[in-house]
């Protein structure tokens, strides 16, 4: 019943009759969903709140296992192997499926330091490997030329759009293969969102992108690819272009015409 | 090893320490339980309700003087504490709101919670006892409703502020005027929580031994007037349980444990019935 | 008319606290006067301590106020520091339910029940492994650390507990470990917090009386090594104030009790107004 497109390019991640159950909770939260993800496109999902569009973000990179008693069912292929296994090394996985938050989460230390937390983690010490990559992630992010002269600065003192590309350079700046993007400017004013869309869009030649958004036209503006899920199920991918001109399903139809939601 | 593999090292050592030290804390706190429990348990009896204080050596002996001196300190203290508390907690969540007047006397007030109760016991005596020429059961009680006040204030302010502001002002929209708004809604809607603020008071103020010392002292023997010295549960621990005589010391044990697991039963009371409230919210 | 009279019990009754407290170092800066003015600076620097020849010198009993609460905080701290990660970030949920609830039962545990236990069961241990008396600054120093424990661990967990979650998934997100999220998020994200509650705790060990009067010895003598009896201002107040029998004496039990007031307020009065604040506001 839910009409899923097959997908020109490469997979960057493949989800397979993929389940997920909160702790606790009697029925799964995700029921069988199958699902390409483009590499080097941007994937949106969209869908009224509490469809499960954020649960399964959270999938991506095993947020989950953060809070115990949560359990995966079905298969999330990257790289060849399925991520829901117990084997995987999570530390791993993360720095290869990176994620920007809600609302930006600027660590409660210097510019600087927040870009090369990530790199530090993995064992990089080397000053000036450090700060040439610390530089070229805040290029890339679009930032440098604000912060360049205030590195030293507690990244606390940016503004929130600021703030939100500064999470971004720090996720980009360990070069992941995914970004996922949970409602990145819900906590944003249009400018800055504007300059985080344009951003994500200009991102996808490096990495695949997966966004989270309440907003269709945010949807409609950034992303290639775009899933509308309901109630736990994905009820129809598509081409964005498609999806929002000729949906193929009633409830996708009714959803983008704002009849619900 | 690399670096990730090292980091993952750490993290299982430093977590490790962590849960070590919990550990050593909990087995710290179950030792002195423990000892509580079974020292106090074998000591109780019947006696220790019947009986008044006797000197060391005598079989007929109880704790009768120093529960009744403690109920009688504790009731006067909550008589002086819970009224003047709450009344101001009133003022500052429903007067004096953001004044600097009220920060002032909430600041004031956090740090009075926190201060030494002993030189409350010292004022005390400055006060009273030096005036009336002895100790007795008012210095103890006033010494006790002093430390009590803070806590009632505080958890009054608080919980008061928690009343939504829509029914007060569906209160004045009826033509009410503010003293029958704050008691007949404000205070009707945070009574659970000034009922649990009013339980952990008292519950503060009954392990309190040290304001008493010079206050109220203490006494062996059963008395219910209030012009004397009174015995109270927590002097007669320290008392009796400084006392060379085994039999005394068993009797220190069967008070601590009988205080602990009045102000334990209060603490308890106090989270259920503020978590009641919140339930039915 | 009845809301003006409302009104003005409970305005009195919130300045009452203020009234009280002004009271209250009035009341014992006028009684210390007396030792004030016969020993002048001598009081807090000498410690002969001699009631019969009415020579009152306060320095054992601050410096051993000092020295127990130092030796409180340094065995408390790092334990309490583990037990609040452990309760805020390791165990979970029903362990953590149980443990938690446990440790602000215990923080409400009499102190005076404290001291019983120090004297009956620990006080022997040190005897025991160290020889001498047992009762003494170590002693207090342990029992002192055993009982602000628990409230040392609840507020320092509480503080940790700020850290938005949304923050310590980020750094999660980038493949740290738990620790790696205690160490460089959570820790300095809640420092001013974290900082305010442990010195919160010292304010409290410093005028903390029942837990060591058992243990201490109460004798006035700048201690030798930590296994010597010694004395603190709550010791000498407890064992002393009401036996006093000179105006001399009585004036000098003030003085410490003054001492001691000031001592604890400017403490707690750092805890709060300083770190705990500055916590509050970020």
């Amino acid at each position: 019943m839910a009409s899923i497109i097959d997908i020109k390019e490469e997979c960057a991640l493949h989800v397979r009759d993929f389940e997920f159950t909160y702790k606790g909770a009697e029925s799964p939260s995700l029921k069988k969903i199958t699902m390409p993800i483009a590499k080097h496109s941007i994937t949106a999902l969209i869908g009224p709140s509490g469809c499960g569009k954020t649960t399964l973000l959270r999938s991506f990179n095993r947020m989950h296992d953060l809070y115990p008693g949560n359990t995966y069912a079905g298969e999330i292929e990257f790289e060849g192997r399925n991520i829901l296994s117990d084997k995987e090394d999570l530390i791993h996985l993360r720095t290869k499926i990176g994620m920007i938050f809600q609302k930006p989460t600027a660590f409660p230390m210097s510019i600087f330091d927040n870009v090369a937390y990530g790199m530090r983690l993995q064992g990089i010490k080397n000053k000036t490997e450090l700060s040439d990559r610390v530089e070229k992630a805040l290029k890339d992010a679009a930032i440098w030329k604000e912060v360049s002269d205030r590195l030293k600065h507690d990244a606390n003192g940016l503004s929130g759009g600021q703030q939100q590309r500064l999470c971004i350079a720090r996720a980009i700046a360990v070069e992941p293969e995914v970004l996922l993007f949970d409602e990145p400017t819900s906590a944003l004013d249009p400018i800055s969102t504007q300059g985080i869309e344009r951003l994500v869009i200009e991102l996808k030649e490096r990495v695949s992108i997966i966004i989270v958004t309440h907003n269709m036209q945010q949807a409609a503006r950034v992303s290639d690819y775009t899933g509308f899920m309901y109630l736990g199920e994905l009820i129809e991918l598509g081409e964005t272009e498609k999806l929002f001109v000729t949906p193929k399903e009633k409830l996708t139809q009714e959803y983008i015409t704002g009849k619900f939601g | 090893m690399t670096a990730v593999q090292k980091r993952v090292l750490i993290n299982k050592i430093a977590l490790a320490f962590s849960t070590l030290s919990a550990l050593i804390a909990l087995g710290f706190l179950f030792w002195i339980l423990g000892v509580l429990v079974m020292k106090g348990i074998s000591a109780l009896n019947w006696n220790i309700f019947i009986f008044e204080g006797a000197p060391p050596g005598n079989p007929e002996s109880g704790l009768k003087h120093a529960l009744v001196g403690q109920a009688i300190l504790i009731g006067m203290a909550t008589a002086i504490g819970v009224p003047l508390g709450i009344l101001a907690g009133t003022y500052l969540s429903e007067y004096g709101k953001n004044s600097k007047l009220a920060h002032t006397i909430r600041d004031i007030s956090d740090i009075m919670m926190s201060a030494p109760s002993i030189v409350i016991g010292a004022f005390v005596y400055a006060i009273v006892v030096m005036p009336m020429g002895h100790f007795s059961a008012w210095a103890g009680a006033i010494a006790l409703g002093i430390i009590m006040i803070p806590v009632i204030l505080r958890t009054t302010d608080d919980m008061l502020q928690l009343v939504p502001g829509e029914l007060r002002e569906a209160a004045f929209a009826l033509g009410a005027p503010k003293y029958k708004v704050i008691l007949s809604v404000v205070y009707r809607g945070a009574k659970a929580g000034i009922l649990t603020g009013v339980l952990l008071g008292i519950a503060r103020v009954g392990g309190e031994t040290a304001p008493l010392l010079f206050t109220s002292f203490n006494d062996n023997f059963f008395t219910t007037d209030l012009n004397e010295a009174m015995p109270s549960l927590t002097v007669t621990i320290f008392n009796y349980a400084t006392s060379p005589y085994e039999d005394w010391q068993q009797l220190g044990w069967a008070a601590a444990f009988i205080l602990s697991m009045f102000i334990l039963g209060l603490n308890i009371l106090g989270r259920l019935i503020l978590l009641a409230g919140k339930k039915r919210k | 008319m009845i809301d003006k009279i409302f009104f003005n019990f409970t305005r009195f009754s919130a300045l009452l606290i203020l009234i009280i407290v002004a009271w209250i170092f009035t009341v014992l800066f006028n009684h210390s006067l007396e030792a004030m003015s016969t020993f002048g600076l001598d009081f807090i620097t000498k410690d002969e301590w001699a009631p019969n020849l009415d020579k009152f010198g306060a320095h054992a009993a601050i410096l051993g106020s000092i020295i127990s609460t130092m030796l409180a905080m340094m065995l408390a701290v790092p334990i309490a520091i583990g037990v609040a990660i452990f309760l805020s970030e390791i165990a979970h949920d029903k362990i953590k339910g149980f443990f938690g609830v446990s440790v602000e039962l215990l923080a409400a545990i009499p102190s005076v029940i404290y001291g019983m236990w120090g004297l009956f069961f620990f006080v022997p241990i040190i005897r025991d492994i160290f020889g001498g008396l047992g009762i003494g600054l170590l002693a207090a120093g342990i029992v002192l650390a055993i009982m602000i424990l628990p409230f040392m661990a609840a507020v320092t967990r509480d503080a940790m507990n700020t850290t938005p979650d949304i923050l310590k998934e980020s750094a999660y997100a980038l493949g740290g470990t738990q620790w790696d999220v205690i160490k460089d998020i959570i820790i300095p994200y809640a420092k001013a917090g974290i900082i305010g509650s442990l010195i919160l705790a010292l304010g409290r060990a410093i005028g903390e009386t029942m837990a060591v009067t058992f243990v201490m010895g109460n004798v006035h003598k700048v201690p030798g090594s930590i296994l010597d009896p010694t004395t603190s201002i709550p010791v000498t107040l407890a064992n002393e104030f009401s036996e006093a029998d000179s105006s001399l004496y009585f004036s000098s039990l003030f003085g410490l009790a003054l001492t001691l007031l000031i001592m604890s307020f400017v403490v707690i009065a750092v805890a709060k107004f300083y770190f705990l604040r500055k916590a509050r506001r970020a």
